[in-house]
């Protein structure tokens, strides 16, 4: 088909409606990046760029922005909610406190410095719970269960969310030896598993391990755990003791 | 309204924005979220009617800009247009998916396509052919309203639609032709 004869089918392909062959004809003819049918497609693009507009004005939560920036690692995923807002405060005040005892005494400082450790572990602990919420929150998070059906299993399940990551909860994990630790892959298909965070079992044998950010679930056919020397390893050199099958979903 | 102001005081800037994105600076997402969040915002939840999950598409295509900016000629480039082209396929993606509709054979690719907004206006989604549209799709009669609805917001084909309003295929046709017939004649396009 000439350009004159596709002119018309310009704004359908830019609304994505236009119907064969036209719409193939218009893509060869873009791919070969015919002026005439550039400027027109060009055109209607903008068109409906203007369409999407005329969408009625609403307005996203304030989470929304830092999340965006806490995806791309931008210092201001710190303030994440009202959590982390308060330890921040508690922080400050701890740290006013700690200033004012380390004048007083050597053991002042001390309680200080443990109680900033404290402090700088529970706003750890926020931000980890505060991650699982929002995956298990998720409207498009997948469940997957594991370990059922083995004797004495590591049991538990798998949450994952496209947009927020992946959440693991344990049970029946056993203890580890000083020198080593739990290792979490997400295992894509067809190529090699991808680490996805170092973690440790309570003395229960039971853990909860975010791996926060974006998951392309329809690529992902697993989630494993293996054992690793403390430092992590770039790929599994253990056999897997959790393994969780995702469902396959539509391309 | 804010984003709509800081749009046309940052219009000239948009080059700069996009140099600064691909070199990594997240602040220019910063400043690209407060130009286009909202508006990116605003149509997909009018494509998926829900918050939570308008959102997590926005957070997608916010960061596809981030990582496909490259794709983006940043002499000519209008990123606003092509944000909103990419909101506009991620929130209709997720509606076909979830309503198990078929994904069509050929999508259209916003990266094969990001030549094609190049030299747009960097301020086009708040110049007076913005007011212009929507004054037009206000105007429209109801079929030919609804049917520029189905095909942006819903993402339905012209063969979906006729299934969904009961009506033959070439009776969809013409509203949709007639419907942007009298979009390009309040915009005074002619069909190129």
């Amino acid at each position: 088909m000439n350009c004159e004869e596709l002119r018309e089918h310009y704004e359908l392909y830019a609304l994505d409606i236009a119907e064969e062959p036209e719409r193939s004809e218009v893509r060869a003819h873009l791919q070969r990046e015919c002026e005439v049918c550039m400027a027109g497609v060009k055109r209607a693009l903008e068109t409906a760029a203007l369409v999407g507009a005329t969408a009625p004005q609403a307005q996203p939560s304030a989470k929304l922005r830092r999340r965006i920036l806490a995806s791309v690692g931008s210092e201001e995923r710190r303030s994440s909610g009202l959590p982390w807002w308060a330890a921040a405060l508690a922080m400050a005040a701890l740290l006013v406190i700690a200033v004012y005892f380390a004048a007083s005494s050597n053991r002042y400082r001390e309680q200080a410095a443990r109680l900033r450790g404290e402090m700088g572990a529970q706003a750890g602990q926020i931000a980890r719970l505060t991650q699982a919420f929002a995956i298990l929150s998720g409207p498009r998070t997948t469940e997957v269960s594991f370990g059922g059906a083995q004797p004495r299993p590591p049991a538990g399940k798998v949450f994952v969310n496209p947009s927020r990551g992946v959440l693991l909860i344990a049970s029946n994990l056993p203890r580890t030896a000083a020198d080593k630790i739990y290792e979490m892959w997400l295992i894509p298909r067809g190529a090699k598993p991808v680490p996805a965070g170092l973690f440790q079992s309570q003395d229960d044998g039971s853990a909860l391990h975010v791996r926060p950010g974006l998951v392309d679930v329809a690529s992902t056919a697993a989630v494993a755990v293996t054992l690793e020397n403390q430092a992590g390893a770039d790929q599994p050199t253990t056999t897997p003791l959790i393994m969780a099958a995702l469902p396959a979903t539509n391309p | 309204m804010l984003p709509l102001l800081m749009a046309v005081i940052a219009g000239p800037e948009e080059r700069a924005l996009v140099l600064r994105l691909q070199r990594r600076d997240p602040q220019a997402l910063a400043e690209l979220y407060d130009r286009y969040g909202r508006m990116a915002y605003s149509l997909v939840l009018r494509v998926v009617r829900d918050g939570a999950i308008a959102e997590d598409l926005v957070q997608e295509t916010f960061l596809r800009v981030w990582n496909r900016v490259h794709s983006i000629d940043s002499e000519k480039g209008s990123l606003g247009p092509w944000l909103l082209a990419i909101a506009r396929n991620r929130a209709i993606d997720y509606l076909r998916s979830s309503a198990g509709r078929e994904r069509k054979a050929v999508e259209l690719d916003e990266t094969d396509h990001a030549p094609l907004y190049s030299g747009m206006e960097a301020d086009i989604l708040i110049s007076d052919q913005a007011r212009r549209v929507k004054v037009a799709m206000e105007k429209l009669a109801p079929n030919y309203r609804t049917v520029m609805e189905l095909a942006y917001f819903e993402g339905l084909s012209q063969s979906e639609m006729a299934v969904q309003m009961g009506q033959p295929l070439g009776t969809i046709k013409t509203w949709v032709r007639t419907a942007l017939q009298s979009l390009r004649d309040e915009l005074g396009v002619v069909a190129s």
